[in-house]
């Protein structure tokens, strides 16, 4: 299992990199009650025959490593929002994209921690070799979205350590803005 | 901190730049590629792109690549590390955590020497010392 919330996101976000996406959207919720996030993509999607498999942990495609017999992501995924009171849910069509939510109970005890998600957001920001990945955090009544793109343009390469260790100081300060009002 | 702007954001890039000594012609000398598959993020890839970026900083170090990559099915190993660095053979480190990954910064890509009890993928085993591990 993922240790934190982060690391299903950054799995979550892997998988639509994978799928070849070009422009992906996270959102992260944050309420009393609930905690939420989605993960909208338009890569390459599923057949509805894959949908079914692919919450299966002993189900992998076998197309990028021929002998595997695993695939963990989804089910982490799937097995933490029901261990923490809550569901998760797929929704994909093939060539058109994928949709991936996940809800759980905010106070629940078996919710894993929220996790750092400064370099959570820099390591999902930086991953897309080119492209699209708008990260919107809502806590209550704040809220914050950054952009691939725009960040791109601010700071030009996004790879190089000392690029990186600024973008890291942004997403940082946006951090800190929000749960100053929380 | 002061909630910062894209601007500022910019300002900061710029006086960076600035400050940096002028090295190769195209600013990088070296590229880190830490693994994110499933694997890679339940052994600590979190941590250890945390710790590489870190002690380059603390090391002055602004002229390599950090990129992250998907499973190389090396699970086993997670986190795993791929380091490519000029006039050094390529090399994927395994077992990577936060401690490793600074030993990489200030062995590999400062003092220019493998860090060969974490090589996973040998470039060529004349070239790595037997460490007995």
């Amino acid at each position: 299992m993922h240790a934190t919330l982060c690391d299903l996101m950054m799995d979550i976000i892997q998988n639509s990199v994978e799928a070849e996406a070009t422009v992906i959207e996270l959102t992260i919720r944050e309420t009393e009650k609930h905690l939420e996030f989605e993960v909208r993509d338009n890569g390459k999607g599923m057949t509805s025959e894959t949908q079914a498999k692919a919450i299966d942990p002993f189900y992998s495609d076998g197309r990028k490593h021929a002998h595997r017999r695993v695939g963990l992501g989804l089910p982490f995924l799937f097995q933490t929002a029901e261990a923490a009171g809550g569901e998760a849910s797929l929704q994909s069509q093939e060539g058109t994209g994928t949709v991936i939510r996940f809800r759980a109970a905010a106070q629940h005890v078996d919710l894993p921690p929220f996790g750092d998600f400064t370099a959570a957001a820099a390591m999902m920001l930086t991953l897309m070799p080119k492209g699209e990945l708008k990260i919107t955090r809502i806590v209550h009544e704040k809220d914050y979205t950054i952009s691939r793109s725009e960040l791109k343009d601010a700071l030009g390469d996004l790879h190089s350590a000392g690029n990186l260790k600024l973008l890291k100081n942004y997403i940082a300060s946006q951090e800190e803005d929000l749960r100053k009002a929380g | 901190m002061a909630k910062l702007t894209l601007n500022d954001l910019r300002k900061l890039r710029d006086e960076t730049k600035k400050s940096m000594s002028q090295r190769s012609a195209d600013g990088k000398r070296a590229e880190v590629v830490i693994g994110m598959g499933t694997c890679g993020i339940a052994a600590g890839a979190k941590a250890v792109f945390d710790a590489f970026l870190d002690e380059m900083d603390k090391a002055g170090i602004e002229d390599v690549a950090i990129k992250q990559t998907g499973c190389m099915g090396l699970c086993f190993s997670e986190p795993t590390v791929e380091v490519i660095c000029d006039d050094m053979p390529h090399v994927v480190y395994g077992n990577v955590d936060d401690k490793t990954a600074r030993r990489i910064v200030r062995e590999h890509l400062a003092g220019k020497a493998l860090v060969s009890d974490h090589i996973f993928d040998k470039p060529s085993t004349d070239i790595i010392k037997n460490t007995g591990k």
